[in-house]
């Protein structure tokens, strides 16, 4: 699987801190969703909960993927595990990283839909995921995916914010859609470097903006009781 | 003009139609109150059964509806609901 990347040296380390603070701000929020979706037994509120766990699975997986690879600790997992080959570990988490972030993505797509159907569901979930299995190149692909449903989800924070003009829902839609523009450099950064760490950056400030989301939710709570 | 209240503020009105009335109301009441058409009330109940926010007593003298723990869980955290659904656009 045609897999590399051009990351600057310097940021190896950085850029796996990175993705452990998007796992866990995804994490807290997909987690703080499904006490939501207790509490009102709304649906939607469960499906953004399924996102972002997922989303928070594909971070930590990339971080430790990162983590093994500088550490070397790849060939203990390969023994441990009764794998033959190194590449094959990689190739294995590679894959699962992708598939963790489409199928985050695709089911935030699918509660913006606002429909109550499987089989959609399903075939939502297939069509990206197939589509990646049979690619050729499959991180330009993947790349291409992830900023194509992450188009349709940043209309959907859009239309929120023009509904319910807030500063909440307008860090959401801003997160969106640094996160689209991060997907994007990532798409090109298989031939540049830099565009991987311009990536990275977009994508903290978007972490960011959620996060600063949901402690406003939290404080407002506060104030109210 | 009044903004169209979406389904959480329904069922949030619908709750504490109920709670204020000492957690026991015949439907009537909630018609009048929760300012819904009969089909549309009769729609939020049957949510609001299946989400067991609600519980119906047949009795001779007639059909009330009581609020459960789930219910006025609902009632506390409902801020806390309404303000999360939307900034993450779940409404």
């Amino acid at each position: 699987m045609a897999n590399i990347f051009v990351i600057p040296s310097w940021f190896l380390n950085y850029g796996m801190l990175f993705e452990l603070a998007f796992a866990i701000i995804t994490l807290v929020v997909g987690l703080f969703a499904f006490r939501i979706y207790k509490l009102s037994e709304q649906k939607s509120a469960k499906l953004f909960g399924i996102s972002f766990i997922f989303i928070s699975l594909h971070y930590f997986l990339q971080s430790f993927l990162n983590f093994s690879t500088l550490s070397k600790i790849n060939q203990n997992i390969c023994d441990i595990m009764k794998i033959s080959d190194i590449n094959s570990l990689n190739i294995m988490g590679a894959y699962s990283h992708m598939f963790f972030f489409l199928i985050g993505l695709t089911t935030l797509v699918y509660m913006t839909l606002k429909i109550e159907n499987k089989t959609a569901y399903a075939l939502l979930l297939t069509l990206p995921l197939a589509a990646i299995v049979f690619a050729t190149n499959k991180l330009y692909l993947f790349y291409a995916m992830a900023s194509i449903l992450l188009i349709f989800i940043s209309i959907h924070y859009l239309k929120n914010y023009l509904k319910n003009k807030q500063v909440k829902t307008l860090f959401i839609l801003i997160a969106f859609i640094f996160l689209l523009f991060g997907n994007l450099h990532f798409l090109v950064s298989v031939n540049h470097g830099i565009y991987y760490v311009i990536g990275h950056f977009l994508e903290l400030i978007a972490y960011i903006l959620i996060l600063l989301n949901f402690i406003l939710v939290l404080k407002n709570d506060k104030k109210k009781k | 003009m009044t903004k169209k209240r979406n389904r959480l503020q329904v069922i949030r009105d619908i709750l504490s139609t109920i709670n204020k009335k000492n957690g026991e109301i015949k439907p009537t009441h909630i018609l009048y109150k929760s300012n819904l058409s009969h089909h549309m009330m009769e729609e939020y109940l049957t949510e609001l059964i299946s989400k067991k926010f609600i519980k119906k007593t047949i009795e001779r003298k007639g059909t009330t509806y009581s609020i459960t723990k789930k219910g006025k869980d609902y009632l506390d955290q409902y801020k806390l609901i309404i303000s999360f659904t939307e900034s993450f656009g779940l409404d």
